[in-house]
């Protein structure tokens, strides 16, 4: 998969190109039959994010195999690097100094706590903090250094599938099936009084505005809100989509907010007008799950339910896909990542894509290369459904339908080192920091 | 980021055109915008200070310290402090990022205005009413009030022979308006017998004097770079002046020469101007007019006016226009509320889909030759895949200049989540399902009552003193 990019195709690239752009009919012949196809048949294979618990296929198999595979996972996870490393041999044309071709993500703690499938995770934005959020109707916050469980917060009368940090790390944001928006003080851990109400059906996603005076959610009933947070009141409604939106977010100068819908469409609107900028379709309309805009807030990153993610420019011409990551399973679960950073300082500081995968693997593709930097194989024992990086240090959290929540830390050292390192490997049941044996990873 | 996905032809309108929204809390009597533009302070009738969120048009914070009316309003250049000046004759420095008052400077006369210093925001200058203008300095916990000339400076020759009549006239004037120049070297303050003077802000020494005419300078205003000033006045023409650069330290003042640019007045109906303002740019100028529903709005190039902004049925006391958006507010007299005038976007329906195009008349549609061809999907993946060669930054971020960025460490307005629950300027309260009753007055006002607690801030009594003892000297 890697070496598409030295493919010997090369030469058809113009009849490609023509493809790409093919004209307007062409893509609505193309894309309706699957649209008629499935629309309901969608929504049911994709239910809500975490109700693998109730799915009659769940396998005890995978957790035993969680068990088993915990304790031998020194050799286990040994053995994943390298064949990591080989798969991404082909590497790009090195600058001085050399672009790093793989990343060395090792686990180092693991959270337990939830009762049900975790479906997002979130570094709060001053890196103290993780929260997840669960379909057991609650938020844990920890403690991202420790893994300290610092408050579980209770309060949603159903599942919750979507968490955000407020930029000052002061408040918590979930959205929930109860169809409502919460918001909970993260020092106290005491929910405020008055819930975000005004959707009709599950909230899917929700995002801050970068001054966190505003708050945009996507939900199950087809509606993008803006929410004044200050007043807890829907500022403006954005007739977004016709089927349930997937993702949403901000960019970094709360200027623009993109939505995603099973429809197919990514669409960019301006915060300040609620008018609808943009929108973003690829050909075959699989179904957007989730969002995020790049650092720079020049790209949007879209996961959709055809096991892609695929990296748009908005800014040119209509909007054009510029990468599709592929390597992950993504086929019924709405997934989300998040971009992190490798290499040394800015001018050789590169990027990447960090996701899950519906085989509990979690993967981390270079942005440019489209190379796979790392594959951390059955880094869950089920679904991996968020992935976040950490805002400074080489974190990378995720959570997953196994119910816990992972730590992995970045480590520099050479291969050969790394074998022994990982022999002492930190687990924590998230209760109990005492009980935390010292962790190798602390001071890197 | 929006702006490279914004229609260039609605990017290029600089003047607001149509009532876009209004903002109420209480009965407002002064508003100003911050200098990033996301904030907008209104000074209300009962003394309280609201400052809106323009993102959200909700209320972002509060300020409780007046007893009366707010006259005038000023931004620190940071946006974390305001200065506000009240009826009830005291200014007060509010900072926003939790709400306290850090000075309260109290005057024996009331204040026309009063104006913060651009680069600290410990100092300001106020205009007082039949009294000395001052410039203020609290950076100590009693502030030291300096007194500002008023007497106009004369040419020499004109110096040394004035008579005795003219020298009762000058100890007469009063200075009406104070600001300062960008750099905060300097003073700019008008006279009620229509003088324009330039005050040294350090040696409080008058450089320069000009006579604009003979009413009562209402009001000044400066562009950003402080090049251009537009002054109103009770003679009801609206002047603009440009000015030199007076940071420029080869500057004469000796050599000066002022000269009004434009003379902007309505000769038909001969109406008097309430407030003016500069557009950002300065290429506007906006004014509201008295015992009228209407602002005007002039472009300085040609002096021409080229914009009525209207559609309120109540006449508009102070007009601000945005630091850089084409968006204008004003207070309205009677109602006290805040009514805003920006450009209505129409939704372009290219937007909506990659597809769609907009255009003029119906164009004939020509398909591509191999536009109907059957391909294989795994080739069409295929080819796709291979295309996306390009290098890709997600991340450098790019400056924008247009728009006042927020920098790392720069003040940021906390969201405060129970602003809607402090508020108690609501004649009628909820007592019970479906019952109301008025406000009982001065419930809610406890802090009227909080002198003492002025006083923690140090400034409660001594600078009453201090200024008495300075008069009776």
């Amino acid at each position: 998969m890697t070496d598409r990019n030295n493919s010997p195709k090369r030469p058809r690239e113009e009849d490609g190109e023509d493809e790409f752009n093919g004209p307007p009919r062409k893509r609505s012949a193309s894309r309706s039959p699957p649209a008629n196809g499935s629309p309901t048949y969608r929504i049911a294979e994709r239910p809500r994010r975490y109700s693998h618990e109730d799915s009659p296929n769940e396998p005890t198999y995978y957790r035993n195999r969680s068990r088993s595979r915990s304790k031998s996972l020194s050799r286990g996870d040994s053995v994943s690097r390298s064949t990591s490393g080989r798969r991404s041999r082909s590497p790009p044309p090195t600058p001085p100094p050399p672009k790093p071709t793989k990343l060395h993500y090792r686990p180092t703690m693991i959270l337990r706590g939830h009762k049900k499938a975790v479906s997002a995770v979130k570094f709060s934005p001053d890196g103290k903090w993780i929260a997840s959020c669960s379909a057991d109707c609650t938020v844990k916050i920890w403690d991202a250094q420790t893994g300290r469980l610092e408050h579980t917060l209770e309060g949603h009368l159903a599942g919750i599938s979507t968490i955000a940090w407020s930029p000052d790390s002061r408040i918590l944001a979930s959205g929930s099936d109860d169809k409502s928006i919460r918001l909970w003080d993260v020092s106290t851990g005491l929910a405020h009084p008055t819930p975000f109400i005004g959707h009709h059906n599950y909230v899917y996603s929700i995002a801050f505005s970068p001054k966190g005076n505003m708050l945009v959610s996507g939900s199950y009933d087809e509606a993008v809100f803006l929410w004044d947070v200050r007043a807890a009141r829907v500022m403006r409604s954005l007739p977004a989509h016709s089927d349930p939106v997937g993702g949403v977010d901000f960019v970094r100068d709360g200027t623009l907010n993109v939505s995603c819908s099973h429809d197919g469409l990514i669409r960019i609107w301006d915060t300040a007008t609620g008018q609808c900028l943009r929108t973003l379709v690829h050909e075959d309309n699989a179904p957007v799950t989730s969002v995020i805009f790049s650092p720079n807030g020049k790209y949007v990153l879209a996961w959709t339910l055809d096991s892609s993610v695929r990296l748009w420019n908005y800014i040119e011409g209509k909007g054009k896909c510029v990468k599709t990551y592929q390597g992950h399973i993504n086929k019924t679960y709405s997934l989300s990542g998040a971009f992190g950073t490798y290499g040394s300082d800015p001018p050789h500081e590169y990027a990447f894509v960090a996701s899950g995968s519906e085989n509990g693997d979690l993967i981390f593709w270079d942005v440019s290369s489209k190379n796979v930097l790392q594959r951390i194989e059955n880094g869950h024992s089920d679904a991996v459904l968020s992935v976040d990086t950490h805002p400074t240090e080489k974190l990378v959290v995720s959570g997953g339908l196994d119910k816990t929540v992972r730590v992995w830390r970045d480590t520099t050292k050479p291969p050969q080192a790394a074998a022994e390192i990982i022999a002492v490997e930190a687990v924590t049941n998230g209760y109990d920091p005492d009980v935390l044996p010292p962790n190798p990873f602390g001071d890197i | 980021m929006n702006l490279s996905l914004i229609d260039p032809f609605v990017l290029a309108q600089d003047c607001p055109e149509v009532i876009t929204g209004r903002l109420r809390s209480g009965h407002s009597t002064s508003i100003r915008f911050s200098h990033r533009g996301d904030l907008l302070a209104s000074g209300r009738h009962d003394g309280i200070v609201v400052v809106f969120d323009i993102e959200t048009n909700g209320v972002a914070r509060k300020l409780r310290g007046h007893t009366r009316q707010i006259q005038s309003l000023s931004w620190s250049t940071n946006d974390r402090y305001l200065l506000s000046a009240g009826q009830d004759w005291k200014c007060v420095l509010w900072d926003l990022k939790d709400g306290s008052r850090v000075r309260t400077v109290r005057f024996e006369a009331a204040i026309f205005i009063a104006e913060l210093h651009p680069q600290d925001h410990m100092k300001f200058a106020a205009a007082l009413f039949e009294d000395q203008p001052v410039l203020v300095d609290m950076s100590a916990d009693t502030p030291v009030k300096h007194t500002l000339p008023t007497i106009p400076r004369r040419p020499p020759m004109e110096r040394e022979n004035v008579s005795e009549k003219q020298a009762a006239q000058d100890a007469k004037q009063t200075t009406t308006v104070t600001l300062f120049t960008p750099s905060g070297d300097h003073i700019i303050a008008g006279t009620n017998k229509g003088w324009l003077n330039i005050i040294d802000a350090n040696t409080y020494e008058m450089k320069y004097s000009f006579r604009v005419g003979n009413n009562i300078l209402v009001l000044i205003r400066l562009t950003q770079s402080g090049r251009n000033m537009v002054l109103n006045s009770s003679d009801r023409i609206v002047r603009t002046i440009p000015l030199p650069d007076f940071s420029d330290p080869k500057l004469d003042f000796d050599a000066l020469q002022l000269e009004v640019e434009h003379k902007f007045q309505d000769l038909v109906q001969r109406l008097s101007w309430n407030h003016v303002t500069f557009s950002s740019s300065g290429d506007y100028v906006a004014a509201s007019t008295w015992m009228n529903h209407h602002i005007y709005v002039w472009e300085r190039g040609q002096g021409s006016l080229v914009k009525i902004l209207e559609g309120t049925r109540e006449e508009l006391s102070v007009v601000e226009w945005h630091p850089f958006r084409p968006f204008v507010a004003a207070v309205g007299v009677d109602s006290g509320r805040v009514w805003l005038w920006s450009i209505l976007q129409p939704q372009r329906w290219s937007a909506l889909a990659p597809d769609f195009v907009e255009v003029e008349e119906n164009v004939e549609y020509i398909e591509r030759e191999d536009e109907f061809d059957i391909q294989p999907i795994e080739e069409i993946h295929k080819r796709r895949l291979d295309q996306e060669d390009e290098e890709v930054d997600v991340l450098t971020v790019e400056p924008i200049k247009t728009t006042a960025q927020f920098a790392v460490g720069d003040f940021r307005m906390p969201v405060l989540l129970d602003i809607e629950a402090s508020d108690s300027e609501d004649e009628v309260v909820a007592i019970g399902a479906g019952q109301f009753r008025r406000r009982s007055p001065g419930a809610g006002r406890e802090w009227m009552n909080e002198e003492a607690g002025a006083g923690a801030n140090g400034t409660a009594t001594p600078p009453v003193n201090g200024t008495k003892r300075r008069r009776a000297g």
